[in-house]
């Protein structure tokens, strides 16, 4: 038991330090995490209305693929990708094994399906008087569009939640195709696993709360956003 | 013979949800400058033909006219002069300001709250007090008195009305008849209204019609 208290102290000294490994860590994970969110929202909800919103053959049989796609192992993902993005690779042009953007392609994959399945059933469960409602106050057909998915607003959010703790979350993607490298594409999640078969228990601690802190931060922001907007 | 300028023309127009016809109007006008009160049972066609007045529904037969528009005017266009309050209004989840503003906000209008104030007071609610409120604040009174007002503030062409005092007590009935009549005597805003309420619709319109099984029974004028 004494080695974990051993390791929380280390890991408080480690971050009221300012030590440059830990915060470059916390550094990557914070840009990575937020194009790819971004990323994943702008694709995702735009994809969840056409899905849960209008009628075209095969609507059925892709809510099943995307469904299915929730379960995505994200080392599966990682491989994909790797497979894309390395030199022999269709994307391999691009350079983008082993950065930051290549990082943030895995993650949008892993997002998107958590996104357009929920956008899509907070749009399957809308209030049927909704859509008569903005065309006879005059709204066109984009307008309906923005007008509808703002009336779903707070369950995309929770989506969105839901969507960012898996992505920051994740470890597969992040080791496969960001290599793990120090300084450059180390993330939180990366280096925990790696100060922990060092047996650095202090630095695996310090970066597990900062993750935790995120997460919090990450969900506090929304839920005031979600207050705002009510 | 049809007179002109009409404000509605329908002819031939059938509609049928699975096969089974709801409504069939051979022909019929509505004319300009109208009060129209519209009765009939339950399941008579009252609202479907309202939701086709409304340019929200296709008849799956016929055609409706709407003033001089052609074929290629659209639908739009038409949404942005007539529009629709129904039996029980949604209202988006937003305050009662933004539920009242957005239809002159997709207008791109200017002075929106001075509008929606001016709209709060012709339903006898006080800005002071509702401009703020969020959407779930509101009473099933209050709630309909906001659709109300978020059509009265377009100013429109014709409002088309779906059982408006079915839910509501004696004081907000008597508000939503002194705001439509004001709509009408200012703007000229044309009103049909559908409702079982004989009474109330005797005490609002100046012509009437009566609908049963999908059908114009007894009209007051000649349609």
């Amino acid at each position: 038991m004494e080695y974990l208290w051993q390791g929380l102290f280390q890991a408080l000294e480690l971050l009221v330090s300012g030590d440059g490994q830990t915060f470059s860590a916390i550094w990557v994970t914070l840009r990575v995490s937020t194009m790819s969110i971004t990323g994943t929202l702008l694709i995702g909800i735009p994809l969840g209305f056409v899905l849960g919103y209008q009628s075209f053959p095969g609507k059925k049989g892709l809510r099943l693929i995307v469904d299915t796609l929730l379960s995505f192992p994200t080392v599966v993902i990682g491989l994909l990708v790797y497979a894309m993005v390395s030199r022999q690779g269709p994307l391999g042009d691009f350079g983008l094994l082993f950065t930051v953007p290549g990082i943030a392609i895995g993650q949008i994959i892993l997002g998107l399906p958590i996104i357009i399945a929920l956008t899509a059933s907070a749009l399957e469960h809308i209030d049927e008087r909704l859509r008569h409602t903005l065309l006879t106050l005059g709204a066109d057909k984009r307008q309906v569009m923005l007008s509808t998915v703002w009336e779903a607003r707070y369950p995309i959010l929770a989506a969105a939640v839901t969507a960012y703790g898996r992505i920051v979350s994740e470890v597969g993607i992040s080791m496969m195709v960001g290599g793990n490298i120090k300084w450059h594409t180390r993330t939180i999640t990366t280096a925990i696993a790696l100060e922990t078969n060092k047996g650095q228990f202090g630095m695996g601690i310090a970066l597990g709360l900062v993750l935790l802190a995120i997460a919090f931060a990450v969900n506090l922001l929304l839920h005031v956003l979600g207050q705002k907007t009510g | 013979m049809i007179p002109v300028p009409f404000l509605y023309l329908l002819q031939n127009v059938m509609v049928q949800y699975a096969g089974q016809t709801v409504l069939h109007i051979p022909s019929m006008h509505i004319p300009e400058n109208i009060i129209l009160g519209i009765s009939g049972h339950n399941g008579s066609g009252k609202s479907t033909l309202l939701r086709l007045l409304a340019f929200l529904e296709h008849p799956t037969q016929g055609r409706v006219r709407f003033r001089q528009a052609t074929e290629n005017t659209s639908r739009e266009f038409l949404r942005r002069r007539i529009t629709l309050l129904a039996q029980s209004p949604y209202l988006l989840k937003r305050s009662v300001l933004g539920n009242v503003a957005y239809g002159l906000k997709i207008r791109k209008e200017k002075q929106v709250e001075e509008k929606v104030s001016e709209a709060l007071d012709m339903v006898g609610l006080s800005p002071a007090r509702f401009l703020r409120r969020k959407w779930h604040q509101l009473s099933g009174g209050e709630r309909q008195r906001v659709a109300l007002a978020s059509r009265l503030v377009l100013r429109p062409d014709v409002l088309l009305l779906d059982e408006p005092t079915s839910n509501l007590d004696q004081e907000s009935t008597f508000l939503t008849r002194q705001a439509v009549l004001q709509a009408h005597e200012h703007w000229g805003t044309n009103l049909i209204m559908v409702s079982h309420d004989l009474e109330w619709l005797a005490q609002v319109s100046q012509t009437t019609l009566s609908m049963h099984k999908g059908r114009i029974q007894e009209s007051s004028y000649d349609i």
